[in-house]
């Protein structure tokens, strides 16, 4: 519903800069616009403090004081979020002003002279202060905020020291019932003090318009009115917004304090954006996870698999190396027999029927290691598990695999067109983009596929891949397409669902024709990084001709399955969770996850990102480079690399992207691409189909959530909430 | 003779008399580092010999010799309680002498302390596991 | 020794009170979160009468394209006038023809205190106990209501037709006590006034509405104390010079 052009959004400078804008498109035709350019309105003067400083009309007083580094205290006020001016904690003094006025909501004016530290705004606050803790239950020392709390921190900054309100003496505090609103939050709604901050994330970002205030006054309440669970993908992030401890982790709750933990900067890698994360540790144990600031990638946000799924991270761990025994039991075993049979087992396998497959966690190092021992035996059978059309172009240009718009670029495109994907569960932070175009943009969405639930209103074209075609041809009268037409920054995102199938390069080159900028959203996690690397795509003609070592690195996706090879075929897993790929293997090699290496990521923009070891791994896990490593010696083909920084000399050779941290190239070989896979049009007669549909189905789709008892509570609940009337 | 210090030679042979030969006194001198003559004073369950010399000076004046079944893996905690008294001369009375020592049913024999060994003790955690294993599949079950 | 024993048993009674504490007395009448019941629940239907229906399209009417929500307000008053409270479904039928997310409408609905989200009776009687009442011998009128109807603020009658709120100021001061049934007012209020009122409906007679003490609206009760001869004419006052 909220469907309105936020000034505050376009008078942003960072936001509205043309430069951002010039790297969005690669076609032609948005380069025209982009050269047109706005002109800039004229910045007007005002005093912050007696310092002037140059700002952009209609910026707010806060922003200003921002700019030169004062910051003005808040509760309600987010710089992601529409204004709502309710918490008056920044009240500052303007002079020739009579009263004081809200900094957050008050757009500067020319010659303005704002005080953030006089006498009057002193009493603004502590009068402010007062109010706010006067219903505000005094249990700080068992309140889950506590040490990270805004309150806290606020009320002893800016607070009086004593209150004057004696009569809660006698009446008692407000009290609130708390709601039951999910198994990932938990309500004390007494310590709520109305700032609105998740009440406005819930219907601007996340789309779910399920919270609000009831009643009025002293009696005015946040929730849901009725029982219903706040079951969004983005859901976690209310926690972080909460100022004070009414809306706070229940898998964290009574867990630490943050005071306690050390944090550690990583990346996600539970989807294709690769959201950057900092994960709280205490002895040697990931106790949360939160977001970190990336503006290119996921702004503040986190979802919600890639906070909560990491209790995961310690059930169903690989800890020892196991190997079958006479009986056919995997059986704990020491690294040296594993490795030793390991070892004995590629090297007596003829060259060709040695195969290796890598999973979706697996990082870039890992690949590269066990790709250049795979070919120092002399195979060239390294995969990754998923599909991927290797006509045309293939996979030899990385623009044709790639989300090529980037993230952050999302916002600026004003037609999205998506073909067979569900976005909100493939990568909720792309979508939580798309809908703040939506929002904020008037950006049109159209999509082809399976009709789901996409946070926004979009427009509906059906199943079938033939209307791409139709307007790949360039002859519709779809108003789609005439929209599409219009649009100055057109954008296509693919599902990487799609191009599985035997249309799958129809389907693609079809989406490429249609596209001057061809996105592929992708579920997939490494997918990236693999094929940077030269894994092919997709295992299955390999493991059907005769293999007789698989060598699976932590792939788990259930692609793979040992019906599916010869008896005589022996499988070495490697990888950190008991999964279907271990329950299949005759020799298990326990890895590190995630948290526990440091290691690259390559994410769907094609932006590597490295993750930096936050505990140890468990029991005897090793880091899985190293492990092959190890392999390779005892094999007698020592890989030549023995610390990190040889190993990512190795990966630089083979692509400088892999190790240039945190950036991402603009990919100029579009036309090309488009240019080989032209001649692979066919008549597509599929109906597209998505694998995640409902909320149930996102939250378990890897080893990690898997293994996490949050995430399946999650699932209960969705499926309890799908009985719910309300 | 004291002068020429012959009286200690002669004392030594009078100790490697003693203590059995001198193959046995070597052995002595291998085992314990000391090699010292005295009056059995008893033996415990273990095999482990009490002695006692006053002519040594007080604080060296009763030793133990362990068992030979300990042969070089010897420690204080073999000596059991009841010796131990005697042989820090909190008593002048060995056990067999002692009559107001308690001796009850449920006493347990003495055991030597067993750590560093299978059977040391390890008291049970009370903290879950901080990471679960992933336990394989038994087509036995 | 007997205040010390006083003072030992307070000082027990003040430490051993913390535990027998609340912390909310404050509380509004009603409730802030819907609870199932069996009257109301999302379960029974809701739809608007043929006549309403005609009603509703033309409040929206009145709203231009894109701000069609302002007409919430009043459809809920109509849902509220149909059924003669307002129940859960009633919200969700509002919000489908506004077509808001559903908290948008349960939003508005708590927030005003004139829709009632609880099963009342077919009168609703709201007597106003704000000072000039109350001055005016409005806990008589509040206690004779409760006794004639047998219900208590807050609740319905045993019977099912009464329901009594305790109001704040209706904005009829001049007359005051006043009552509020449904959508009249019964003012200059007395005890017997306030019973023969309750006996009339429950006698399905039509009570006379307005000023009880014989007034016709705000004047006097006594009569005219000033202004009492005719209002001079154009000219009144002037100088003789001027009034030609």
């Amino acid at each position: 519903m909220f469907r309105q052009p936020l000034s505050r959004a376009l008078s942003l400078p960072v936001l509205g800069s043309p430069t951002r804008v010039a790297r969005v498109c690669t076609s032609a035709r948005s380069m025209q616009v982009q050269s047109e350019g706005k002109p800039q309105p004229e910045k007007v003067e005002v005093f912050i403090d007696d310092k002037p400083v140059y700002v952009l009309p209609g910026t707010t007083v806060l922003q200003a004081a921002a700019q030169i580094g004062i910051e003005i205290p808040r509760f309600c006020y987010h710089e992601r979020l529409a204004v709502a001016g309710n918490c008056r904690m920044c009240l500052v003094e303007v002079e020739k002003s009579p009263k004081p006025i809200a900094a957050c909501a008050m757009p500067v004016m020319k010659g303005m002279r704002i005080k953030t530290n006089s006498d009057l705004t002193k009493k603004a606050r502590e009068g402010i202060m007062e109010f706010l803790l006067v219903n505000h239950p005094l249990d700080c020392p068992i309140c889950d905020q506590g040490g990270e709390c805004d309150l806290q921190d606020q009320s002893m900054a800016f607070g009086s020291d004593r209150s004057r309100f004696t009569d809660i003496h006698f009446s008692g505090k407000r009290a609130v019932e708390d709601k039951d609103i999910g198994p990932l939050i938990k309500t004390i709604m007494t310590r709520c003090i109305h700032c609105t901050r998740c009440i406005r994330f819930a219907s601007e970002v996340a789309g779910i318009d399920d919270l609000g205030t009831t009643g009025r006054g002293n009696d005015m309440q946040v929730g849901t009115y009725v029982e219903k669970l706040f079951l969004s993908e983005l859901s976690g992030n209310i926690i972080d917004l909460c100022p004070v401890g009414a809306l706070t982790s229940k898998p964290y709750s009574f867990v630490a304090r943050p005071w306690e933990t050390r944090r550690i900067e990583s990346v996600d890698v539970m989807d294709a954006v690769g959201s950057n994360i900092i994960v709280t540790t205490r002895t040697n144990e990931v106790l949360r996870i939160l977001p970190k600031t990336n503006e290119e990638i996921n702004e503040e946000w986190l979802a919600d698999k890639s906070r909560f799924a990491c209790d995961g991270l310690k059930r169903q761990r690989l800890v020892t190396p196991m190997m079958k025994s006479c009986s056919g039991e995997l059986e704990p075993v020491e690294w040296e027999d594993a490795i030793c049979a390991a070892a004995a087992a590629i090297q007596n396998c003829p060259p060709d029927s040695l195969v290796a497959v890598a999973g979706e966690l697996a990082d870039a190092e890992s690949m590269v290691a066990l790709k250049d021992l795979v070919n120092r035996m002399g195979s060239e059978h390294v995969y990754t598990e998923h599909i991927f059309p290797l006509q045309g172009s293939g996979i030899d240009l990385r623009a044709a695999y790639l989300l090529n718009t980037k993230i952050a670029n999302v916002e600026e495109a004003d037609f999205i067109l998506l073909i067979g994907t569900n976005v909100r569960y493939e990568a909720p932070i792309l979508n939580a983009r798309i809908r703040k175009a939506y929002v904020h943009n008037e950006t049109e969405i159209a999509l082809v596929g399976p009709e789901v639930n996409l946070s926004y209103n979009y427009m509906h074209c059906g199943t079938s891949p033939s209307i791409v075609q139709e307007f790949a041809s360039g002859q519709s009268s779809h108003p789609v397409y005439q929209k599409m037409m219009k649009a100055k920054r057109p954008m296509v995102i693919i599902g990487a669902d799609q191009l599985k199938g035997p249309e799958g390069m129809s389907m693609l080159a079809t989406a490429q024709q249609l596209a001057y900028n061809l996105e592929i959203s992708l579920s997939d996690k490494n997918w990236e990084a693999a094929l940077d690397i030269g894994y092919k795509p997709g295992a299955s003609d390999a493991l059907q001709a005769n293999p007789k070592v698989v060598y699976l690195l932590g792939a788990d996706a259930g692609y793979i399955d040992r019906n599916m090879l010869p008896k005589d075929c022996c499988v070495i897993y490697q990888g950190h969770h008991g999964d279907s790929g271990a329950e299949m293997a005759d020799i298990v090699l326990p890895g590190a996850a995630y948290t526990e290496k440091r290691a690259t990521y390559v994410n769907t923009e094609g932006r590597a990102q490295q993750t930096l070891p936050a505990v140890t791994p468990p029991g005897r896990a090793r880091v899985d480079w190293k492990i092959i490593r190890a392999l390779s010696e005892v094999m007698g083909q020592t890989l030549p690399y023995d610390d990190l920084d040889e190993m990512r000399m190795r990966m630089c050779q083979i692509s400088p992207t892999l190790v240039s941290y945190g950036e991402t190239d603009t990919n100029s070989f579009m036309p090309e691409v488009i240019q080989l896979s032209c001649n692979y049009q066919k008549p597509l007669s599929c109906e597209l189909d998505v694998e995640m549909k409902k909320l149930s189905d996102y939250f378990m789709t890897d080893p990690i959530s898997r293994a996490s008892p949050t995430m399946a509570k999650c699932v209960q609940a969705v499926h309890k909430q799908e009985t719910n009337p309300y | 003779m004291s002068a020429f210090g012959l009286d200690k030679i002669t004392k030594l042979f009078q100790i490697i008399k003693v203590n059995g030969g001198i193959r046995a006194s070597l052995y002595k001198l291998y085992r314990f580092d000391d090699l010292k003559d005295g009056k059995l004073v008893g033996q415990d369950d273990f095999g482990n010999k009490y002695y006692e010399n006053p002519r040594y000076f007080f604080g060296r004046s009763r030793w133990v010799e362990y068992a030979p079944q300990f042969n070089m893996d010897y420690d204080g905690s073999q000596v059991p309680a009841e010796w131990f008294g005697w042989l820090h001369y909190k008593t002048d009375l060995i056990p067999t002498q002692d009559k107001d020592r308690p001796k009850y049913k449920w006493m347990l024999p003495h055991t030597e302390n067993l750590s560093g060994t299978t059977g040391q003790y390890v008291p049970y955690s009370t903290t879950r596991p901080k990471v679960e294993p992933w336990i394989p599949k038994s087509s036995k079950v | 020794m007997l205040s010390s024993l006083k003072t030992g048993v307070q000082s027990i009674w003040r430490i051993s009170s913390r535990a027998l504490q609340t912390s909310s007395t404050l509380q509004h009448d009603s409730l802030f979160v819907h609870r199932d019941t069996p009257e109301d629940n999302s379960s029974i239907p809701f739809e608007f009468t043929p006549e309403n229906e005609k009603r509703a399209e033309a409040l929206l009417g009145m709203y231009p394209e894109g701000h069609k929500r302002g007409a919430m307000l009043p459809l809920l008053d109509l849902a509220q006038r149909q059924h003669g409270w307002l129940p859960i479904s009633a919200m969700h039928k509002v919000a489908e023809i506004l077509d808001l997310p559903k908290m948008r409408v349960y939003e508005v609905a708590t927030f005003y205190t004139m829709f009632i989200r609880r099963p009342i009776g077919k009168y609703h009687i709201q007597v106003c106990t704000t000072t000039p009442c109350w001055l005016r011998g409005s806990d008589d009128v509040l206690n004779a209501v409760k006794e004639a109807t047998g219900a208590e603020v807050g609740g319905n009658s045993p019977c099912g037709n009464f329901s009594i709120s305790e109001v704040e100021c209706l904005g009829a001061c001049v007359n005051a006590p006043m009552m509020q049934i449904n959508d009249d007012y019964y003012e200059d209020l007395t005890v017997k006034d306030t019973k023969e009122i309750i006996q009339n409906l429950k006698d399905g007679k039509e009570p006379q509405r307005g000023p009880r003490s014989g007034r016709f609206a705000a004047e006097p009760l006594g009569g005219l104390t000033s202004l009492k001869e005719p209002p001079p004419g154009p000219g009144f006052g002037l100088q003789a010079a001027l009034n030609k």
